[in-house]
């Protein structure tokens, strides 16, 4: 069972001066899973995403990757361990061309040996990039940016890639692109951890959802399960009808 | 990923045949330009070093002639101090050495703190780093630029002065332009360049940022260090303000943003525009010079903010928005103004 | 008696010092820009100064109404045009160097209309003194400190109980908002660029009479500047206040105990050491975070 965990944390709390962000977060992540993280605006997915990397330090609580404790990490050195992260606003290197962004992926990142050009030609060919490699970032649309990101996060060769919405802003035809690109990022073996809004293109993806609300937990499981939870009916009361 | 092009090829050639004329034109200029090409080759070689900084890591310091002071003075002090007012020759090599080291030493030390600060607190702090330290070694008795310093002939060779500092920069702007295209094209150049473009960012991809930065700055404060000292020889008699002066600082970053900022060639064609327009073309007109600089620097930004490679660029292939284009100026801004980091 | 000489003396350079960098302040606050033309305002306003005080021999205190309408003029035209182009084509940093070489160009035409001498206004009661025991305080610098703490306080008011006032800070705090809500964002603007440069020339005027001045001090009130909103915050000019005190204080006290060579690499140490510890000045920033 554990060597089956790649991500734990326990009791993960985060307080900013006066206000409690997340509070007694639990959560396990089946390796080579793709799993799902769901809530209301504001419900503080980011802000965990954010204490993972080691953007902030928790206020208490462990993070455990690959079952060595990770939380008081640097960012950089959380990458280089292999955790991999696609922001929510994309965040390409603007004056950098497609292929430049994500040569710095493979360049750093995880630690170990790699062939960089391959590396970099694999991402690409995997989110569907190859034809704009040469392209200015600052010239691509949004489509492109968000596959842009998440295809620098790859080349980073992660063993668990946090996306955090990585379908924001996208239309139908496009969120399916998406959802089809991370399915093959988990084939190839990486796992997935994602957040996103559209509640179709989770529960079609995930095999376990996390669901927050406030700062804390209130649901976690199958999607079949999570969107019959009557706690998970009332956070989104009012909001897009499910699956 | 794109076929083998013809650019670095091409780059070599017009390389090679570039120090082929220049080594061989000392011999048939008249002093004057002699001296003009040697003021280009420290200019550009200043330019370069500043680049590594400013330009691929996006730091931009308005103050690296506290580097030149520190390279020229240490050298001084090294030649009356240790070698008995020794260094020609082999001394030459000690003490403009010496001088870079101490420069390098004195960017560590900086650097930690310095490097914290971002955009326009980083540019005004480097700024005051540069007055603190002109003013340091023109108050300090034991330093002693306020008097004046001498260094002797940097050879016994029999050559004329402005030759031999021609050949010394020609040289060293050479080594400068090597470095600086081999940091481009490596991880740490990869590396520098992805925390100019976004510094957070960088450190989530797993680039060392901190580490980089420091690299960055203590390189470049290394070679505007060297060419400091064999800048000092080559006025044989100096002080305080003939090192330590602002427009030293000014050109380095103009001479990038005319060329090019975060390019190879651009500093190097920023410098010679600029050389030879001041020298040669104005040189006659030394009462208007701060004015026409300065109104050079409006058009520039105005006119060209990607300098005269970007410039051209954009006109040889137009890269038009895949569709609807995103603003990274925009986004840059907000950065550039940020407070600094935590 | 010597400290409390020195930090008398302190005080009321730093008041001069707090006038010659609130436009500075405001200027950085509300549009962003670090305004490297900011001393070209301060010297134009002594020459101002200097031109009505010889010319119609007209008090440089009378006068200062005069130079802020001349500067307030100039310097919307200026930020309507250069500025305003320099930040839509390219980044804040490039608009520091437009600054920069606008600097260049006017110090070098101030040098060629009024020579790079050294100059000073002398008015009657230039050498008038006041003594409180030991203590001995000049006129002019009372004089020169009241009209400081008079300006101050009348743009203090300004800023928090007029519309226009609100307009400004509403602009600084969230341009998007401000401009959705029907204000001219690019026009209020041009006005707090105007109205930093009127408070600038105001400041060249009172430096006239307590200081010497020539083209080339510009960077000097530059940097003053600089660090006095270093010191204090961002865009208010109790900020200002505060920053220009501790500034003329650090000054004084320099010269008269390490020696008056170090005073600028005191300055500049205090500056650093400021960016590091506590960037953000000791008042903050006056319109949040806004950018």
């Amino acid at each position: 069972m554990d060597s089956d965990t790649i991500l734990r944390g326990r009791g993960v709390s985060k307080q900013f001066r006066g206000l409690r962000a997340l509070s007694d977060i639990e959560f396990d992540i089946p390796r080579g899973s793709i799993c799902g993280l769901i809530g209301p605006n504001g419900a503080g997915k980011s802000t965990l995403f954010n204490l993972i990397t080691g953007y902030y330090p928790l206020t208490s609580g462990t993070i455990e990757f690959n079952g060595a404790r990770i939380d008081g990490l640097a960012t950089t050195r959380i990458s280089r361990i292999g955790i991999g992260r696609a922001f929510q606003i994309a965040k390409p290197f603007p004056d950098m061309t497609v292929y430049e962004n994500v040569r710095v992926g493979a360049l750093f990142g995880r630690e170990g040996q790699r062939d960089v050009k391959e590396v970099v030609e694999q991402a690409m060919n995997l989110m569907g990039l190859s034809h704009l490699a040469q392209r200015k970032a600052s010239s691509l649309t949004v489509g492109s940016l968000r596959k842009l990101e998440v295809a620098r996060a790859v080349a980073t060769r992660p063993e668990l890639l946090l996306a955090d919405e990585p379908c924001a802003g996208l239309n139908g035809t496009e969120t399916a692109e998406m959802i089809e690109c991370l399915r093959r990022v988990r084939d190839q073996g990486t796992t997935v951890w994602l957040v996103e809004h559209d509640m179709r293109a989770v529960m079609s993806i995930s095999e376990r959802v996390f669901v927050i609300d406030a700062g804390t937990k209130i649901a976690e499981g199958a999607p079949d399960v999570i969107v019959n939870d009557p706690r998970v009916i009332a956070a989104y009361l009012g909001a897009e009808p499910v699956a | 990923m794109r076929p083998l092009s013809l650019k670095p090829l091409l780059a070599l050639v017009v390389g090679v045949a570039a120090v082929a004329v220049f080594t061989g034109l000392p011999a048939i200029l008249p002093p004057f330009y002699i001296r003009v090409l040697q003021v280009f080759f420290f200019s550009a070689g200043l330019a370069l070093s500043w680049g590594l900084l400013g330009g691929f890591a996006g730091y931009w310091s308005f103050g690296h002639t506290a580097f030149i002071g520190i390279g020229g003075f240490t050298a001084a002090l090294v030649s009356s101090h240790l070698l008995g007012g020794g260094g020609t020759g082999w001394g030459m090599v000690v003490t403009v050495g010496a001088g870079g080291l101490v420069a390098a030493l004195f960017a560590l030390v900086l650097a930690y703190p310095l490097l914290r600060l971002r955009g326009i607190y980083f540019a005004i702090a480097m700024l005051g780093v540069g007055e603190v330290f002109s003013e340091l070694s023109s108050s300090i008795d034991w330093i002693g630029g306020g008097l004046g310093l001498t260094l002797p002939a940097g050879t016994d060779l029999d050559i004329a002065p402005e030759v031999f500092y021609y050949y010394v920069f020609l040289v060293l702007m050479v080594a400068i332009l090597l470095i600086s295209a081999a940091t481009k094209l490596s991880r740490f150049g990869y590396g520098l360049m992805s925390i100019r473009e976004d510094e957070d960012t960088a450190r989530m991809l797993g680039v060392p940022t901190e580490r980089y930065k420091i690299q960055a700055f203590v390189l470049s404060a290394f070679l505007v260090g060297t060419l400091g000292a064999v800048y000092a020889y080559s006025l044989g008699y100096f002080s305080t303000p003939s090192l330590f002066r602002v427009d030293f600082s000014l050109n380095m970053i103009v001479h990038n943003m005319i060329g090019g900022i975060g390019t190879i060639a651009g500093p190097v064609i920023g410098a010679a525009i600029m050389v030879f327009l001041t020298n040669v073309v104005l040189g006659s007109f030394l009462s208007v010079h701060l004015l026409l600089t300065g109104a050079l620097v409006v058009l520039i930004v105005l006119l060209a903010p990607t300098g005269l490679l970007g410039l051209a660029a954009r006109l040889w292939q137009r890269d038009p928005p895949e569709e609807e284009p995103t603003s990274p100026t925009r986004e840059r801004e907000r950065r550039l103004t940020n407070e600094p980091a935590e | 008696m010597v400290a409390l000489q020195t930090l008398i003396d302190g005080l009321i350079l730093g008041g001069v010092f707090s006038l010659a960098a609130v436009g500075f302040s405001l200027i950085f606050g509300v549009l962003g820009i670090v305004n490297l033309t900011h001393g070209i305002f301060v010297v134009a306003g002594a020459y101002i100064a200097l031109l009505l005080w010889s010319g119609l021999g007209l008090d440089p205190l009378v006068g200062i109404p005069v130079i802020m309408v001349v500067l307030f003029a100039t310097g919307y035209v200026y930020q309507r045009t250069i500025i305003q182009w320099a930040t839509e084509r390219a980044t804040v940093v490039a608009s520091l160097l437009v600054t920069f070489g606008v600097a260049l160009v006017m110090r070098n035409i101030l040098q060629l209309i009024f020579s790079s001498d050294i100059r000073s206004i002398s008015p009657s009661y230039s050498f008038v003194s006041f003594s409180l025991g030991d203590l001995r305080i000049d006129a002019v610098r009372v004089a020169g400190l009241t009209t400081s703490l008079v300006l101050l306080t009348v743009l203090t008011l300004f800023l928090s109980r007029t519309s226009f006032g609100r307009m400004i800070r509403a602009t600084a705090q969230q341009p998007l908002a401000a401009g959705l809500s029907g204000i001219n964002v690019p026009h209020v603007y041009g006005l707090t660029f105007a109205l930093g440069a009127a408070f600038a020339g105001a400041s060249g005027a009172v430096i006239g009479i307590v200081a010497p001045f020539s083209p080339a001090t510009e960077a000097i009130w530059t940097l003053n500047a600089f660090v006095v909103v270093v010191l204090g915050g961002v865009g208010s000019p109790a900020g200002a206040l505060l920053g220009g005190l501790l500034l003329g204080v650090i000054n004084t006290m320099t010269a008269q105990y390490i020696g008056p060579s170090f005073t600028n690499a005191t300055m500049f140490l205090v500056l650093v050491l400021m960016l590091l510890v506590r960037p953000q000045g000791l008042m903050g920033n006056a319109f949040g975070e806004s950018r």
